[in-house]
């Protein structure tokens, strides 16, 4: 997942939509990110890449609703309801994601395990 | 501004390249605008300041262009053809390897030991014909007694007349820098006095377009000045130029020009020379410049002609019996030198119309010659021509055509090694209160496991039940448990009697071990309870107490006071064998959540796991540490959404 500046970043994602939990007066979707273009990214335990200043999901509440769409903890976020996440400070990450008049967020994450198993299936498929 | 109309017509191919440089200047201005961190505002600042170069270098050089084709049409016109034959020299690559810029600290700087380090980031900015590159950044202070730059820069398209221009570039690296972040700490204090619309204005018109590119006059640097960016600044230290007769296969040392004086912050002290390996390889000793068939003789008699392959690469004339032994690369039958003693001359032959080749060389005291012949009279005069642009591609690359000099093919630019932080050991500690003694010993031997960790937080296989499944089960042998003779939710005695633990009655067994891998550990629980007593003994079984739902806010309150920073990790519980505790945390590694007794039950509540549990907890646990830290919201910024 490492990348370089100025190309086109491809990528085996999965998309995942998150339906907000409504807790009183807040709306939240249960897990916490870390990263950004702000942060020091060789403390990310999560990138493969120590320069990669991408946005990764560093914990998922059990039960909440990121974990029932299908979020796991140390996932990129690449998209957020189609605003990129690769390029962005840590505040604008967290502000895509907590926009009170939105209900839904659609992401598109990525995890190294996408990769892998499509390349073993794309590997498993026998060649007619 | 419609760019494509300004420039006309003009190569396509530089319109693109100052496209992409001004994205990539924007980008750079933008992450400059961003960060918090010294390093990367250097490293930022570098990027646009080699990006600015570069669309200099490319307006430039468009501009030649015009100039050029305005001058094509001027000639065109007065149907003054001039001379079409002038030669011009083939192309090759020139590369530049090994920089290296001694320093001359005065004697009591050496051994001053008090007083900061006065540190300063110097970079290599290089140039030749419209190409530009920059080395990488190096924080110099005066334990460094040179500047070296790693890197291997080729240039691929250079002329023998080239010029090579190295620039070197300091910036101070001290916290209150220049009189640039000056004018941005007033913009933003305005701006937050005077409400924030009105506020963003000004400070729109104080830093006025940022990135838009401003014209030089043809300032003797590479630079294009951009006052107005915030950030740490570059200044141009000291430069020198290189040209052909700088080339040579090994190292020279070559002297430089230093601008700037004690005053400036950015000075070092420089001794006035880099040393470097400039080496060049012109096409003509690489490529073939001419291949044909051709008819040899050999021997002394008259007829004796031979059919080969003959191909002028460098400085010889290789001839194959066939075109397919040179792609075999089989030994040619013959090799004949080409070089400066070389003489060819053209001459009729007296048997047939045709013209021959005749190549004298000098082998030692004695003159051989080789009369080569071709099929045509244009092939004679194709490779008569193709002898004469090889002797002059020699006579203007000189010494770069006596052998071929090695140039390595810089592999692609790496990520930065990270080197891990050198802080004291405290630093790197997280202990918290409820943590026992065996905190210490586990802190010790951490660093073992933070690479087996590392390693393993990316491949964990549990991930392929996402594509052949829908439901999120782990496939791992933990829903098997052979032990379990404990319903999963029933109180497990005394080793977690006060967790807490979410409502988990209705969950079913298998769920629960699929849970569990998308849970933290029962350990995690251990060492995080307030309540937690270091009692792993077996003599305690159900003495401790039971256990108390609680509400899923309660577990969200309790985890935020610990800080966000605790992942997951399964606790090596469940199977009765006393297994090994490495492998454990691979298998969970991307688990994470909120709550934190979920395993705890789990844990089992034979006696004789429990003497096998605390070898196998305190290695989890210690993995967990290891994230925790990672995770410590002092070190790296998270949010909760």
């Amino acid at each position: 997942m490492s990348y370089i500046p100025g190309q086109p970043v491809s990528v085996v994602v999965q998309r995942i939509e998150i339906q907000k939990l409504r807790d009183g007066d807040n709306l939240i979707l249960g897990f916490s990110i870390g990263g950004g273009i702000d942060q020091d990214s060789n403390q990310n335990p999560f990138s493969e890449d120590k320069t990669d200043k991408g946005i990764y999901v560093t914990r998922v509440s059990k039960g909440g609703p990121a974990e029932v769409a299908g979020l796991r903890i140390g996932d990129k976020i690449m998209q957020v309801n189609g605003w990129d996440m690769t390029m962005v400070t840590h505040d604008q990450a967290r502000k895509k994601l907590t926009k009170k008049n939105e209900d839904v967020v659609r992401l598109l994450v990525t995890r190294r395990s996408l990769e892998d198993v499509v390349r073993q299936s794309m590997m498993q498929q026998p060649t007619h | 501004m419609n760019r494509s109309l300004f420039w006309g017509c003009y190569d396509s191919d530089i319109q693109k390249k100052i496209d992409y440089e001004i994205r990539m200047r924007e980008g750079a201005c933008k992450l400059l605008a961003a960060c918090s961190q010294r390093d990367q505002a250097l490293e930022a600042s570098k990027s646009l300041l080699t990006c600015n170069a570069r669309i200099m270098a490319y307006m430039s050089e468009l501009q030649r262009m015009k100039e050029a084709q305005v001058m094509q049409r001027v000639a065109r016109r007065s149907s003054d053809a001039g001379p079409m034959d002038d030669r011009s020299p083939c192309k090759g690559k020139v590369a530049i390897s090994d920089l290296r810029i001694p320093l001359m600290w005065k004697d009591t700087e050496y051994f001053k030991n008090k007083g900061e380090l006065h540190r300063c980031a110097v970079f290599c900015l290089l140039q030749l014909g419209g190409e530009i590159f920059d080395t990488d950044m190096v924080m110099v202070d005066r334990t460094l007694t040179d500047i070296c730059f790693d890197n291997t820069i080729v240039f691929n398209e250079a002329g023998p007349g080239f010029e090579l221009r190295v620039e070197l570039y300091s910036c101070c690296s001290e916290e209150d820098y220049s009189a640039g972040s000056t004018p941005r700490k007033l913009a933003s204090k305005l701006s937050s006095s005077l409400g924030r619309s009105s506020g963003k204005k000004l400070r729109a018109a104080i830093e006025p377009g940022a990135c838009s590119p401003t014209s030089n006059g043809g300032g003797a640097t590479i630079l294009l000045p951009v006052p107005s960016v915030p950030g740490p600044k570059y200044h141009l230290l000291a430069h020198t130029t290189l040209n052909l007769s700088h080339v040579q296969d090994s190292f020279r040392t070559h002297d430089l020009t230093i601008t700037g004086n004690e005053e400036c912050s950015y000075w070092l002290p420089l001794y006035g020379s880099v040393c470097c390996r400039l080496a060049a390889q012109p096409h003509c000793m690489t490529q073939q410049m001419m291949s044909g068939c051709l008819r040899v003789k050999l021997g002394g008699e008259p007829q004796g002609w031979t059919n080969v392959y003959g191909v002028l690469k460098g400085t010889n004339l290789f001839c194959y019996h066939q075109k397919e032994d040179m792609e075999a690369n089989v030994e040619p039958v013959l090799t004949m030198c080409i070089n400066k003693e070389t003489r060819i001359r053209a001459e009729k032959d007296p048997h047939s119309k045709t013209q021959n080749i005749c190549i004298t060389n000098q082998y030692g005291g004695e003159e051989v010659m080789h009369t080569l012949g071709a099929d045509s009279r244009e092939d004679t005069q194709h490779w008569m021509e193709a002898f004469w642009q090889q002797f002059y591609d020699m006579s203007q690359w000189r010494q770069c055509c006596d052998d071929v000099m090695k140039i390595e093919q810089p592999s692609p630019r790496k990520p930065a090694i990270v080197t891990p932080k050198q802080g004291s050991l405290y630093h790197e500690m997280v202990i918290d209160t409820s943590d026992d003694i065996g905190t210490v010993t586990d802190i010790l031997t951490r660093r073992i496991d933070d690479f087996e960790l590392r390693s393993q937080l990316g491949a964990p296989p549990h991930w392929v039940s996402l594509f052949e499944e829908e439901t999120p089960r782990t496939p791992h042998n933990y829903q098997h448990r052979p032990t379990a003779h404990l319903p999963p939710h029933s109180p497990s005695p005394r080793l977690h009697s006060r967790q807490p633990r979410s409502p988990r009655c209705h969950r079913s067994p298998g769920l629960l071990s699929s849970n569990a891998s998308l849970t933290s550990d029962g350990n995690s629980s251990a060492s995080v309870s307030p309540c937690f007593r270091p009692a792993w003994s077996p003599d305690t079984p159900s003495s401790s107490g039971r256990f108390r739902p609680r509400t899923l806010s309660l577990d969200a309150k309790l985890s935020t006071l610990r800080g966000r920073g605790y992942g997951g990790f399964q606790c090596t519980c469940q199977s009765s064998t006393a297994v090994v505790v490495s492998p454990r945390p691979s298998q969970t590694a991307l688990s994470c959540s909120s709550s934190t007794s979920s395993n705890s039950s789990s844990e089992g509540s034979n006696s004789q796991e429990s003497d096998v549990g605390f070898s196998r907890r305190s290695g989890a646990r210690r993995s967990l540490r290891n994230l925790r830290a990672k995770l410590d919201p002092r070190n790296w910024l998270q949010s909760q959404v």
